[in-house]
């Protein structure tokens, strides 16, 4: 690289705390550690950071903190000569190299990193169409649950004695918890102002039901009598998910059936049981969650607020491109291209099947033609995320209705046309500058919702409120409070927790007869209580995450995990004499990163180092595999490991990853506290060295847990991760410290993951502009 | 919408009614059609995962007198249609770990680019660096009007999980370019018959859209103008295959049943598979492709095969060393579970009659059965089981016999001679550099 101009950058302190103030310019022409540099880094390295060929080395690009690069400098450059570059030599030629090229922020500035064109990901596109419908029959719907339970309407009535047309009957209602009863021979417990001798009964509850997962969704009725359940159906003259009106011999059996939800929602419920002249009565509603296990549906999903219809397209969608790190829709191939016809017919049914409510058609509508239009105007229009060019119009709607045989044609083809053009499935290119209103609630709702703005968004666009930031930023504060948030949140964290490794689980059951499904579904259930927990509560601490000593347990993990006594459903206990800290300490990852008959120190210690500690980590120089049949057996996984890794070459990894897992080994590998291997006590103990080139005692998790939840380190991979997961973009297309502007507010705000979060948000709404065309 | 409801949607459109399919394209006893019958060359691609058991899968005598072991014994049947080739190894080095490369340089005889998807060991790695032999011959009978089909390959899988990475994709029609094999029978059932209600709906739109992409990509640099560019050319095909439907005739074969409520989990992976190859036999059957891969599950694969009373993940097992008798007698059972679904296949090829000549489909058709490793505990990617069947009347190939051939040929020849066998006369494939020897000595 040419450094015949002066490049002059500006610092904030948050990137060099200690060593700059803010304001501060850095001259990197004149910089004495370029002397050094040239002087001693040259031989192998050019002045792009990039290895002279022959060398064997890696770019000089990384997230190291300026302080660790240093460290990392003095103990290990240059290579058998370290002497020659120690102290404030190294301190001064790692100013320039971070500066130069190895930062985010440098590589930013010398690529001119800007947001790729995406399309929407399989989830942002099932979302969007959902909601693109949805926000025709009520556009102001969050999905959260305000009043728990089920609304119940009782009529008690016994036709038989009384005659058909005139007969006794008592009715009332109530909101019940949840739906589980035994009446015996009996009748629901009457109000206290009721009175009644009659023996008949019927129940309709009715309220919505909130999916945490997307997937199918089995719910399953025990019951003695007539039942029928509908979800996301309010029409009762639909088919039911289930019916089990015709009840034989009224003894107990039990009738399922699946649909598929998208998660993060509510789903209107409806639930009709009858008893008639029958000895017993007794009604359950269960169900299996994708990953869970069968269970009465809780209290807890359970709302006496309805839910409007939502479309939910049953479409399977091709897996997104994963190799960024995270999921984005950076490829397009006929799979993704087929589906996304096959969405497009399945909303144009449905849009066709359910027009009438849709568009606010009444029975003999004299306005019906002009409310069609209307409809499927705005329909096109949102689709388009902004409004549509005069041409549009023309070619989007009005030829439709002039082409098509019918207005049912022509509806569907709208549908058909707005969810197969470009400025829906690629939203970027519905804009010609990301400074367009209409471009911000976009990335609002994406960032938020993977999803098309609601309706206060595009009231706050057509008031002309988003050119102003404070605006954008009191939106993004509504919008945190919605179950898709919830969802799309609580996504990051099974990413960054990788969760998905648990589909792959098995474990060798003579020595694990406890392990099965049903403990994993526990675990998974424990786990994302524990997150939600935190998370969700007024501290939002990130750092809680990490430290507390908490573990939601039910009775079933309670006789695993050492708590005999417990009674009833998920609860809190404390492990304080267990080391137990946070999620790295959870079962659930304990087992999943351990192998099927012994723990993985090398697993742990990977996940701990990369996603949790934050520091990067090269792929290993050789490949061995780890073969547990090649140790004498008397070894322990510690001795194994440390056997294993003892080559220098895996050791410049090893010495962080192996510290870091071994202080696990008290966690056997369905992670229960153990405190010995082969009937040796368990060591735990280990020395860390750290970047900064100190070394850090590490006895136990705990240690771990404390040190990331105060290292720079982890909180950018922590912010990283996250805003890769918001807005599938680089960070780095919003701007060169937009990072560390992130994580200073994350420090200053105590951590706080919502406002982090909303800070994301507001983010996403400001790439930087594109590039120029280059055609 | 509802299962049932879904039930109805597909009936609806193109599942069970009996008229004429929508975006069939389907040559009936055409002119064309008759001429060149007789004289089609098929190749299907059959994919097992995580390595066989040596001891119980190669036979002990060489040359055409030979005698199946456990594993082979469901193909009995086939022994006279049948080369079992020792010796073919994977010698495609570079990044990404065994796993990775077994899997993604299978077909492709070439490295994977580099990139940051970390395996069990080595370096990580990207996707394949090269087309796939079967996307290859599919571009060599799509170049050619009288070897053109509507779909030119198709790419079947059964119980493959929904993630794309190295391990998952085998077939890729070229650099970076990875196909996903389509695992859900319901989807493959529509994209072969499709949905017939909706052609004049889609007609209406799909100039439009693709005006439009063009207006906007028009205003995009140039790396974000290629994403586009790639849907433009997938909307250019869907367009020919609109026009091509004009010209339909009837169908040579009826569209098979299948159950349209089927569930993609584990347990129905048996049922999952049989629907697969008769689809798979069906769209040969029909000429809606003379390319076809069957992918079971992915390299690193944990499939739970109850249905064989083994409870462990297959991945898991194949770990276990040589001495666990358990274990090994479990891989073997699943490796001829896998030799059946192969003799199921070989034999609905075997009984349908080869369009417009005598003989069967089987005489046409050469099936590849494949395996990412040559065996799991050692992870090698030598002495690769490779079975060939059928195709004789294509390919010129020698059957009914246990060839050995040296230690390490690379498997790049052996792509050499499945394409010279289908008429593609190319001299290298993948990796050059492997390709010395030329085609190995099959006919």
């Amino acid at each position: 690289m040419n450094y015949g101009k002066p490049i002059r950058i500006l610092l904030l302190t948050a990137l060099v705390s200690g060593l700059a103030g803010t304001g501060s310019a850095i001259d990197l022409e004149n910089h004495p550690g370029k002397a050094i540099y040239q002087r001693l880094c040259l031989d192998c390295h050019d002045w792009d950071g990039n290895p002279v060929e022959g060398v064997d080395s890696d770019p000089l690009v990384g997230n190291r903190s300026l302080e660790s690069l240093a460290g990392r400098i003095e103990r290990t450059m240059p290579e058998d000569e370290e002497h020659l570059c120690v102290g404030e030599d190294a301190k001064t030629v790692a100013e320039f190299v971070y500066h130069a090229f190895y930062s985010a922020e440098a590589q930013a500035r010398k690529n001119d990193v800007r947001t790729d064109l995406t399309r929407l990901t399989a989830p942002q596109l099932q979302n969007s169409v959902t909601d693109l419908i949805g926000g025709f029959y009520d556009a102001n719907h969050p999905h959260v649950i305000t009043k728990f339970g089920l609304r119940g309407d009782y009529t008690l009535d016994d036709r038989k004695r009384a005659g058909n047309n005139d007969f006794e009957r008592v009715r009332f209602n109530r909101d019940d918890p949840l739906i589980r009863f035994d009446y015996g021979t009996g009748v629901p417990k009457l109000p206290d102002d009721v009175e009644t001798d009659l023996t008949q009964f019927r129940v309709t509850w009715k309220g919505s039901i909130f999916a945490r997962e997307s997937g199918i969704y089995e719910f399953t009725i025990r019951t003695r009598n007539g039942a029928k359940l509908w979800i996301n159906e309010q029409d009762d003259k639909k088919e039911p998910v289930i019916d089990a009106w015709v009840a034989p011999n009224n003894e107990i059996r039990e009738q399922s059936g699946k649909i598929h939800l998208l998660g993060g929602r509510r789903y209107f419920l409806r639930l009709d049981f009858f008893r008639y002249q029958e000895a017993k009565s007794l009604i359950e509603l269960l169900w299996k969650t994708p990953h869970g296990v069968r269970e009465t549906v809780p209290n807890s999903v359970l709302s006496t607020e309805w839910s409007h219809p939502q479309f939910i397209s049953t479409t399977p969608l091709p897996a997104d491109d994963r190799s960024f790190g995270y999921e984005r829709g950076s490829n397009v191939s006929r799979v993704w291209f087929d589906a996304v016809t096959s969405v497009a017919f399945e909303a144009a049914d449905y849009v066709d099947e359910n027009l009438d409510r849709l568009a606010r058609i009444k029975r003999d509508d004299p306005e019906r033609s002009k409310k069609v239009r209307d409809f499927a105007r705005a329909f096109a229009e949102r689709a388009n995320r902004r409004p549509l060019t005069s041409e549009q119009v023309e070619s989007r709607v009005n030829a439709h209705f002039k082409e098509a045989d019918s207005e049912k044609d022509a509806i569907r083809r709208i549908v058909l046309q707005s969810i197969t053009s470009p400025q829906f499935l690629y939203p970027s290119t519905a804009f010609d500058s990301p400074d367009d209103q209409w471009a911000k609630a976009s990335a609002l709702a994406l960032a938020f919702w993977d999803s098309v703005p609601d309706r206060r968004l595009r009231e706050s666009v057509e008031k002309g409120e988003l050119p102003n930031p404070k605006e954008v930023e009191k939106r993004a504060r509504r919008m945190v409070w919605d179950g898709r948030t919830r969802y799309k949140l609580q996504g990051f964290f099974h990413h960054w927790l990788e969760l998905s490794k648990a589909d792959d689980v098995a474990k060798d059951e003579s020595l694990f007869p406890q392990f099965s499904p049903e403990l994993m579904a526990d675990l998974r259930k424990s786990l994302d209580l524990f997150i939600d927990e935190i998370v969700w509560s007024d501290q939002s601490d990130y750092r809680q995450l990490l430290l507390s000593d908490q573990l939601f347990l039910n009775p079933r993990l309670g006789k695993i995990y050492g708590k005999d006594n417990l009674e009833g459903s998920f609860q809190k206990v404390s492990f304080p004499n267990q080391g137990r800290t946070g999620v790295i300490t959870h079962p659930y990852l304990l087992t999943n990163l351990a192998y099927h008959n012994n723990t993985s120190p090398i697993h742990r210690g990977v996940f701990l180092t990369r996603n949790i500690v934050g520091l990067p980590l090269k792929p290993p120089p050789e490949a061995i595999e780890f073969e547990d049949s090649k140790f004498p057996p008397n070894l322990t996984m510690r001795e194994k490991v440390t056997e294993m890794t003892r080559a220098k070459a895996c050791m410049a990894c090893h010495s962080t990853i192996n510290p870091l897992g071994f202080s696990l080994e008290q966690y056997d590998a369905i992670g229960r506290w153990r405190q010995k291997e082969r009937g040796k006590p368990i060591n735990d103990d280990s020395v860390l060295e750290t970047d900064y080139g100190n070394r850090i005692d590490i006895k136990g998790p705990r240690d771990v847990a404390e040190y990331a939840a105060n290292s720079p380190a982890a909180h950018e991979a922590f912010v990283r991760q996250l805003y890769h997961h918001v807005a599938k973009q680089s960070l780095l297309a919003y701007g060169p410290d937009t990072a560390s502007h992130l994580e200073k507010r994350f420090r200053d705000r105590n951590y706080h993951i919502l406002h982090l979060l909303v800070d994301m948000a507001v983010t996403a709404t400001s790439p930087l502009p594109p590039t120029p065309t280059d055609s | 919408m509802n299962q049932l409801n879904r039930r109805r949607f597909l009936q609806q459109f193109g599942v069970s009614a009996g008229a004429l399919p929508f975006l069939s394209g389907l040559p009936g006893m055409s002119e064309a059609f008759a001429s060149e019958a007789g004289r089609r060359k098929r190749l299907v691609i059959m994919f097992s995962p995580n390595g066989t058991i040596p001891g119980e899968f190669w036979p002990d005598q060489e040359g055409a007198g030979f005698q199946t072991k456990r594993i082979l014994k469901p193909l009995d049947q086939w022994k006279d249609r049948m080369t079992v080739l020792n010796g073919v190894s994977n010698r495609i080095g570079g990044d990404g770990d065994r796993h990775m490369r077994g899997m993604s340089c299978l077909l492709t005889g070439t490295e994977l680019f580099p990139g940051n998807i970390q395996g069990g060991s080595d370096s990580p790695a990207g996707w394949a660096s090269g087309i796939s032999i079967d996307q290859e011959l599919k571009n060599f009978f799509q170049s050619n009007e009288s070897t053109a089909t509507r779909f030119g390959s198709l790419e079947f899988g059964v119980a493959v999980p929904n993630r794309a990475d190295p391990w998952t994709r085998m077939s890729y029609s070229g650099p970076n370019e990875p196909v996903a094999p389509i695992d859900d029978p319901r989807r493959m059932l529509e994209k072969l018959y499709g949905r017939m209600d909706d052609k004049e709906s889609l007609v209406s739109v799909v100039d439009d859209v693709r005006d439009e992409l063009k207006k906007v990509a028009g205003r995009l640099g140039t790396e974000d103008r290629a994403l586009l560019d790639q849907h433009l050319g997938l909307v250019a095909d869907l367009e020919k295959e609109l026009a091509r439907q004009d010209k339909d005739e009837a169908l040579v074969h009826p569209m098979p049943e299948i159950d349209p409520s089927i569930e993609l989990v584990n347990d129905n992976t048996p049922r999952i598979s049989r629907m697969q190859i008769d689809l798979l036999v069906n769209s040969l059957a029909n000429d809606m492709t003379r390319v076809a891969s069957l992918q079971y599950m992915r390299s690193v694969g944990q499939a739970r095969m109850n249905w064989l009373g083994i409870e462990e993940g297959h991945h898991g097992l194949s770990h276990e060393p040589d001495n666990n008798a358990d274990a090994v007698e479990k891989l073997i059972k699943i490796n001829e579970w896998f030799a059946g679904e192969l003799s199921y296949l070989v034999k609905r090829l075997a009984e349908t009659p080869e369009p417009g000549a005598d003989g069967s489909m089987l005489d046409h058709t050469l099936v590849v059965w494949l395996n990412e490793l040559g065996k799991g505990n050692t992870h090698t990617l030598e002495n690769i089981p490779f079975v060939l069947i059928g195709g004789e009347k294509a390919t010129g190939f020698q059957s009914g016999r246990y060839l050995k051939l040296p230690a390490k040929t690379p498997h790049n020849r052996l792509w050499l001679s499945v394409a010279h066998g289908m008429g593609h006369g190319i001299n290298t494939f993948g990796n050059a550099n492997l390709c010395e020897g030329g085609p190995l000595p099959l006919a």
